[in-house]
């Protein structure tokens, strides 16, 4: 009798374990975990300060990897959004910057037909400050329909065409700006990047992204063709669906949301600057990852992608708090990046065998 | 199974008390650094850290590595920590300006170590080195032993990153120098301009281009010593790293003063060095820092400067014992 219970209790236990793994959820309770153990030894983790802290921290970060998980899903991977960050910092801040100090940038080869000492040919009107963030905009979406034609017309794998956009991008900022960083940035514009506040303009943005992004691959024939073609491009272009068209708006839609995010981070720091996002590729390939979008295609949410940002946000901010070094802490991140993807392995046989 | 979890929940609750109560008895400073990747950036977190360490206060460091967005969060982190001071080594200037915003409207007293920032709209403690007397009198006693060749020259100078100001002062100490009219005979042509950004592969790439463009350049001042090794490897294939009295002697001048600009020295590579004192930079910040937490003083706004002097080939014997590398390397010898 004991041992029948024994076994009744090891099978209910197995079954809720496993359906905790299953569960889509599984990262947004590995987070609560996480917080309810760690919180108790870090005394301001509570503080509205801090929570104002993450959230600032997550916005950005969150509308570059719900551009990524596009791309995930559909098989690839776009590194060039670190220079998609750098390239529309550089261009937007060249436009609208108030005033530039010749001395540094006279030499710059922007000097004299964009930028002069009293700013960017667009500085000083609403509608200058307008067309530049759509300049932004279109700059993010050129890297990607460059990446998109590359991948889908030419058959040339994502990993090296995205790495070679990303070396290329990153380089014309530099020579755009003369490897200098462009200040004097007018208050109307840094203010997209305030975020001060538990209820920020950042805020706003990112969530309007990510909601957009939520509908376009969950309710849409864009979406399901989306995942189609991560599945198995083969069998999607007999089924009739245009894998090509498929792909190249995937990168337009990451290149967009880097230059989202190349918006909000240039206003936070009050400054274009050329280094913009290069080591930041880690935090969002790996928000994705942790958030279980698969690296391998046909699977992903932008609500995993969320999950994944908390996570890694809330991770590094912790590890922060514990005032570890810089090499401990990108340890550690790297344990949990290959934890995640190794526990989405798991998950995948589960989900399977279920 | 209730029971356990209220236990949990009290135990939890404990430990915030306890973790809350021991975290305000002590001075607490945040010290933010860049990186540690040259031998300037470890002395000066060396005696940062241990000055402050010294005088009983706790120092809660952050290693940006050469992240400056990762720096900006680490101050965020900082003053959700609610230090009493706030030490900065900032990515650059401008980032400088960035974080001294936030630690102004924080109301916690921001110090900058070094790299002073871009505008003087925040406030804040700073101290920095008189970057452009420095470089000018290390400049000079090159000039002179120019002169003493009695022959042309073709001058370059190795540029930092221009939006950090120790870049600017110190390229406008070189030209100060240069552009006096008792060495206006010694130039073929103006000088050449060889950007590093700070980076030592960048300036490795630009300067071989330089030296390819311009074969003919034999004086050179590079604005951080932390370059010289760099240089090194391009000119020795060349053959012009030669010692002093070589007939392909390039007459060569750095700024800093670290262990490899004194081992160079030494050796007769390095005609001089313009010396910032890293040790009394770190006590006049933390001095300055500590004494506005004390007085209350939330936004204290003072620039200190580190007068510094050249270390040259002629004074070496008289003056290495004044130079934070030469101490170093004398340390190391003596173990």
């Amino acid at each position: 009798m004991s041992a029948q219970i024994e076994y009744k209790t090891e099978a209910g236990w197995r079954r809720w374990l496993r359906r905790i793994l299953a569960s889509e959820f599984f990262v947004l309770y590995l987070t609560i975990a996480y917080v309810l153990c760690l919180s108790p030894w870090i005394p301001y983790f509570w503080s509205m300060g801090n929570l104002t802290d993450i959230l600032s921290n997550t916005w950005p970060l969150l509308v570059i990897a719900v551009g990524q998980t596009f791309v995930l899903i559909i098989g690839g991977i776009d590194l060039s959004q670190t220079s998609v960050l750098a390239f529309a910092s550089i261009v937007g801040a060249a436009l609208i910057c108030t005033s530039l100090e010749p001395y540094i940038f006279s030499k710059c080869v922007m000097w004299g037909w964009i930028v002069a000492e009293d700013g960017g040919i667009l500085a000083h009107s609403t509608a200058g400050f307008v067309l530049a963030i759509a300049i932004m905009l279109g700059c993010g979406m050129f890297v990607g329909l460059l990446n998109g034609i590359s991948v889908a017309a030419f058959r040339m794998p994502a990993f090296m065409v995205t790495l070679v956009t990303m070396m290329m991008f990153s380089a014309v900022a530099l020579y755009l700006a003369g490897s200098e960083n462009i200040m004097h940035l007018p208050d109307e514009f840094v203010l997209l990047g305030d975020s001060y506040d538990l209820v920020s303009v950042p805020m706003f943005i990112a969530i309007g992204v990510t909601i957009l992004a939520h509908i376009l691959l969950r309710r849409s024939l864009f979406g399901m063709q989306v995942y189609a073609v991560g599945v198995n491009p083969m069998a999607s272009r007999i089924s009739g669906v245009p894998v090509r068209r498929v792909i190249i708006l995937a990168f337009v839609i990451s290149g967009l949301c880097a230059a989202i995010g190349s918006i909000l981070y240039t206003a936070r720091f009050e400054m274009g600057r050329p280094t913009l996002g290069a080591t930041m590729l880690m935090d969002v390939v790996g928000a994705n990852v942790i958030g279980g979008v698969s690296l391998s295609g046909g699977k992903g949410k932008i609500l995993w992608a969320v999950f994944g940002v908390l996570f890694f946000v809330i991770l590094a901010n912790t590890l922060n708090f514990l005032n570890l070094s810089f090499y401990t802490i990108d340890l550690v991140k790297g344990v949990v990046i290959f934890g995640a993807a190794t526990l989405d392995v798991v998950r995948g046989r589960i989900a399977q065998a279920s | 199974m209730k029971c356990l979890a209220k236990t949990v929940l009290a135990a939890l609750f404990v430990c915030c008390l306890a973790a809350g109560a021991s975290a305000g008895e002590k001075l607490r400073i945040a010290f933010l650094f860049q990186d540690l990747e040259t031998e300037f950036w470890v002395a000066g977190h060396q005696a940062i850290t241990e000055t402050l360490r010294g005088q009983g206060i706790e120092v809660i460091e952050f290693n940006s590595n050469q992240d400056a967005n990762r720096q900006l969060e680490q101050l965020r982190s900082a003053i959700n920590q609610r230090v009493d001071g706030i030490m900065v080594i900032p990515h650059d200037g401008n980032v400088a300006v960035t974080m001294g915003k936030l630690a102004n409207r924080a109301n916690i007293p921001y110090g900058v170590f070094n790299r002073p920032p871009s505008s003087k709209d925040i406030q804040a403690v700073v101290v920095v080195a008189d970057n452009r007397t420095i470089a000018a009198a290390a400049v000079e006693y090159m000039c002179e032993e120019a002169l003493k060749l009695g022959r042309k020259f073709t001058p370059a100078i190795v540029v930092g990153d221009l939006a950090d100001p120790n870049a600017v002062e110190r390229r406008n100490g070189f030209y100060d120098a240069v552009n006096n009219p008792k060495y206006k005979d010694l130039w073929i042509d103006k000088p050449i301009e060889i950007m590093s950004k700070w980076d030592a592969n960048v300036l490795t790439q630009n300067f071989q281009s330089a030296m390819q463009a311009n074969p003919d350049i034999d004086f050179l001042f590079t604005s951080s010593d932390f370059l010289i090794p760099n240089i090194k490897a391009v000119l020795a294939p060349l053959g012009k790293w030669e010692k002093v009295g070589h007939p392909k002697h390039v007459i060569f001048g750095g700024l800093d003063g670290d262990k490899t600009a004194c081992g160079q020295i030494e050796e007769g590579y390095l005609d001089s060095t313009g010396v910032q004192d890293v040790f009394a930079e770190a006590e006049m910040l933390m001095n300055a820092l500590v004494a506005a937490i004390q007085k209350g003083d939330t936004k204290p706004n003072e620039w200190l400067y580190d007068p510094g002097f050249a270390l040259t080939h002629g004074n070496f014997g008289d003056r290495c014992q004044d130079m934070w590398g030469c101490k170093l390397m004398f340390e190391e010898r003596g173990k």
